[in-house]
């Protein structure tokens, strides 16, 4: 018997110790993000790590005061997009404390997590039933990885007569095209444009590229090409040098020595690359079937080329070397001559407008003699789950309404007649005249579909395209047919399969 | 005379009413431990259980239902889940010797009798575990950088023309994130370091005058002595490696790159968690992973009673 009792000692020992291992060991009176957190930044006794699945998902530091007793609590959960830069906070807080001020009664509460780890903190809110009211700025992609969890704003707009032919009924088709209803109201977009670095074409004996979309392009001969990807991929040969000071077109090219690469396409997605070449979607009209979308595969090709033939685009590795990328896109290192990417971008070059003063835009390139640019749009959704969907919709339309906020996130208005005045207070960060203009005509050459839109399984299916993604950015001699059917596959298994 | 007989208690003693009322205190202390972790994680832990056996999701498209042992056959049939498991049981074969060992052989140095200004080293060895691990991996993700790291530019300075890609290489991965739990190995150190120096002296004085060398003390007297210290940091590391996450979640921002060698058992689970939202399989695989945990565990305690010597305990 006192065997028996002591392996039942043991084996609750054994439980005990099991149970605290896995699980987190912070204080309970903390929010469970917070617990995760603290633990997360705690190694491990033995030389590991700090073990339970607890990412760096603690709220920004704030300054947020305090609700009266009595306010109706509306919670804005920030960054599923942009928004989590300190001197970003700052400026939300103080939009949320001058709301407070002038709306006694409601209380608007800003939380702020950090761009990487903001979705999963909301996942653990909205699972533990605790969501926000309130989020944004989002994307599209952001409000998909959350499907079914946003409020049809409908009733609210009708019943608050808030104006929405102020908008471009392209804009809020953007919003009501996944059978949920309104659920978004357009905010702020982000058309995309090629960012050129106007020393690279000189120093080249270039011409640089066409402000005008849907043009063609000057070659050093004298011959005028459409300005599509088979130019950008011929100019940008002549734009990769090495550290000798040869282009990627002369013989004795050095190409683990590059100092100048000729073209950075934006990599954040292979949807998007693709998207740059013409819209697209994963899936079929049936809604169930996977497709690659042919324009896509020639994008994946081009962009493989780039990076493992041609040399004109920095590896995966090199883009992700903070030593050399230090602010997410190479284009605002001055060693890129070319880079498609969204005006949201721009905060990476007024970070360097000191040094960096000899850049513009340009039209994105044509595929086949059509020209897209794949589109950015963020606004703020309200959850199903909101207890106070009228004072959220009230904050709701006081955040779209702010123009700090706007310019905070370098969104340009969706409303059209703000676009201009928008885009010359940008010019003030700047000492080389801008032509804004390309930014606000790219608009009309947004990816319809946008890339973006819902598919089955949205969050496996994002995680295994970024997985291909990365492989290809990383390992060179890859057989992309093969990489590109394989995907197929698994994308189909995983649609069949069911899921988020 | 015969002394009286007093009648004893076999096994446990009733409590008398005093015995009662003291005891009773006890309890009264010890309860809001036990409330906490009734309610904060035993009642999880079922109810963790009980989504095993339904299609909880975050989005809850279907209603939520009863789907019995679904998910423990999707778990069968789900190629990633042995993947990761055996992703994660490659880098425990690798970094256990090391998270066990390393701490030890530094806790002996510092030590010895002849280690000059030993309080500075083990401040030295102990800093590194203060450094937020999040900074740290980022710290090291410079420091193992292909191109810019100092670590490859030391390799290249004495000759190693082609170091390794330690973070881009299926191969090299596993070192590389060994090299980066070294600098953990601090608190592991300060615990080697109580151990030692809680064995008395006069064990090794004994030991000197019947002939016994440096390597004899240490097989037949530091290590049985440190044993329990030994046992206790291999439970521990055992539990830590199986659930290892947080290096490869912000180094490799969970992809599980390069080539999958980073999608470890725990970051899996993670990601049907939270990014892929499917509450019900992930609670599936934590409750795989306790089932290894536990099952490993048992076996080291099984062990213990053949190697772990408890210098209080009758044998």
């Amino acid at each position: 018997m006192e065997r028996s009792l002591g392996r039942l000692a043991v084996l609750i020992s054994v439980l005990a110790l099991l149970v605290g291992a896995c699980s987190a060991t912070s204080s309970s009176s903390a929010p469970a993000s917070q617990a995760a957190a603290s633990e997360a930044a705690s190694p491990a006794a033995s030389g590991g790590e700090s073990a339970s699945p607890s990412p760096v998902i603690t709220p920004l530091p704030n300054n947020a005061s305090q609700a009266k007793p009595g306010d109706v609590v509306v919670r804005w959960y920030c960054c599923l997009g942009t928004g989590d830069a300190p001197e970003q906070v700052t400026v939300e807080q103080k939009v949320a404390d001058d709301f407070n001020t002038a709306n006694p009664g409601i209380h608007l509460q800003f939380e702020g997590f950090v761009y990487a780890a903001a979705r999963d903190a909301l996942s653990v809110q909205l699972g533990s039933g605790n969501g926000p009211d309130l989020v944004g700025p989002l994307g599209i992609g952001g409000a998909n990885a959350f499907h079914g969890q946003w409020l049809d704003l409908q009733p609210l707009i009708d019943k608050n007569k808030f104006d929405m032919t102020q908008f471009p009924a392209s804009t809020v088709h953007l919003y009501n095209a996944g059978g949920d209803g309104q659920v978004g109201i357009p905010y702020a977009v982000y058309p995309s444009v090629l960012f050129y670095k106007a020393g690279a074409f000189k120093e080249a004996g270039l011409k640089e590229p066409p402000h005008t979309w849907n043009s063609t392009y000057t070659m050093p001969d004298g011959s005028k090409v459409p300005w599509d990807w088979d130019t950008v991929r011929k100019i940008a040969l002549m734009l990769t040098v090495d550290k000798n000071g040869k282009d990627a077109t002369e013989s004795g090219f050095d190409p683990d020595n590059i100092v100048q690469w000729g073209i950075e396409p934006q990599r954040d997605d292979m949807r998007q690359t693709g998207a740059y070449w013409k819209a697209g979607a994963f899936a079929a009209a049936d809604g169930k079937t996977v497709q690659m979308p042919d324009a896509w595969v020639a994008s994946w090709h081009w962009f493989y080329d780039a990076i493992w033939k041609d040399h004109i685009s920095t590896t995966g590795p090199q883009f992700l070397n903070t030593d050399f990328n230090p602010g997410g896109y190479p284009f605002f290192t001055g060693k890129v001559a070319m880079s498609t990417n969204y005006l949201w971008s721009l905060y990476g070059l007024k970070d360097a407008a000191a040094t960096f003063t000899d850049w513009n835009m340009a039209a994105t390139p044509s595929y086949q003699g059509q020209t897209t640019a794949a589109f950015n749009a963020d606004t703020f959704r309200i959850l199903k789950g909101s207890k106070h969907p009228d004072e959220t919709f009230k904050v709701l339309t006081y955040l779209l309404g702010n123009q700090d906020l706007l310019k905070l996130y370098g969104g340009m208005p969706a409303v059209e007649s703000k676009q201009d005045a928008f885009l010359q207070g940008l010019q003030s960060d700047y000492k080389q005249q801008i032509d804004w203009n390309v930014a606000k005509q790219g608009i009309a050459f947004a990816d319809v579909p946008n890339f973006e839109s819902y598919t089955p399984a949205y969050n496996q299916t994002l995680d295994l395209i970024n997985t291909f993604y990365t492989k290809w950015q990383a390992t060179s001699g890859l057989d992309i047919d093969k990489e590109v059917a394989d995907m197929k596959s698994q994308m189909q298994a995983i649609w069949d399969k069911g899921g988020n | 005379m015969a002394a009286p007989s007093v009648a004893r208690p076999r096994y446990l003693p009733r409590f008398s009413g005093l015995a009662w009322r003291r005891a009773r205190w006890g309890y009264v202390f010890i309860a809001p431990w036990i409330i906490g972790f009734l309610a904060f994680t035993a009642f999880p832990m079922v109810a963790t259980f009980a989504f095993t056996f339904t299609n909880i999701n975050l989005a809850q498209a279907e209603p939520l239902r009863f789907v019995g042992l679904d998910n423990y056959k999707t778990l069968l049939s789900d190629h990633q889940t042995w993947e990761s498991l055996g992703v994660t049981l490659k880098f425990a074969a690798l970094s256990l010797p090391v998270a066990v060992g390393l701490p030890f052989l530094v806790a002996l140095m510092l030590h010895s009798r002849h280690l000059r200004g030993p309080g500075g080293f083990r401040v030295l060895f102990f800093l590194p575990y203060v450094v937020p691990f999040v900074a740290g991996v980022f710290i090291w993700n410079g420091m193992l950088n292909p191109d810019s790291g100092w670590v490859n530019g030391v390799l290249e300075a004495i000759g190693i023309s082609k170091p390794p890609a330690w973070l881009e290489d299926p191969t090299w991965i596993y070192p590389g994130l060994v090299i980066m739990g070294i600098w953990g190995i601090g608190a592991g150190m300060i615990v080697y370091l109580a151990g030692l120096k809680g064995i008395p002296t006069d064990l090794y004085e004994a030991a000197k005058i019947d002939g016994a060398g440096a390597w004899a003390s240490l097989r037949n007297i530091t290590i049985p002595m440190i044993s329990p210290v030994i046992f206790y940091t291999i439970v521990l590391a055992v539990v830590e490696v199986l659930q290892y996450f947080l290096v490869p979640l912000v180094l490799k921002n969970g992809t599980g790159e390069p080539g999958g060698s980073t999608l470890f058992f725990n970051l899996y689970l993670y990601k049907n968690f939270f990014t892929f939202q499917n509450m019900s399989y992930g609670a599936t695989l934590a409750w795989l992973l306790f089932a290894i945990t536990l099952v490993i565990t048992l076996i080291l305690f099984g062990t213990a009673r053949r190697w772990v010597y408890y210098a209080g305990e009758a044998r």
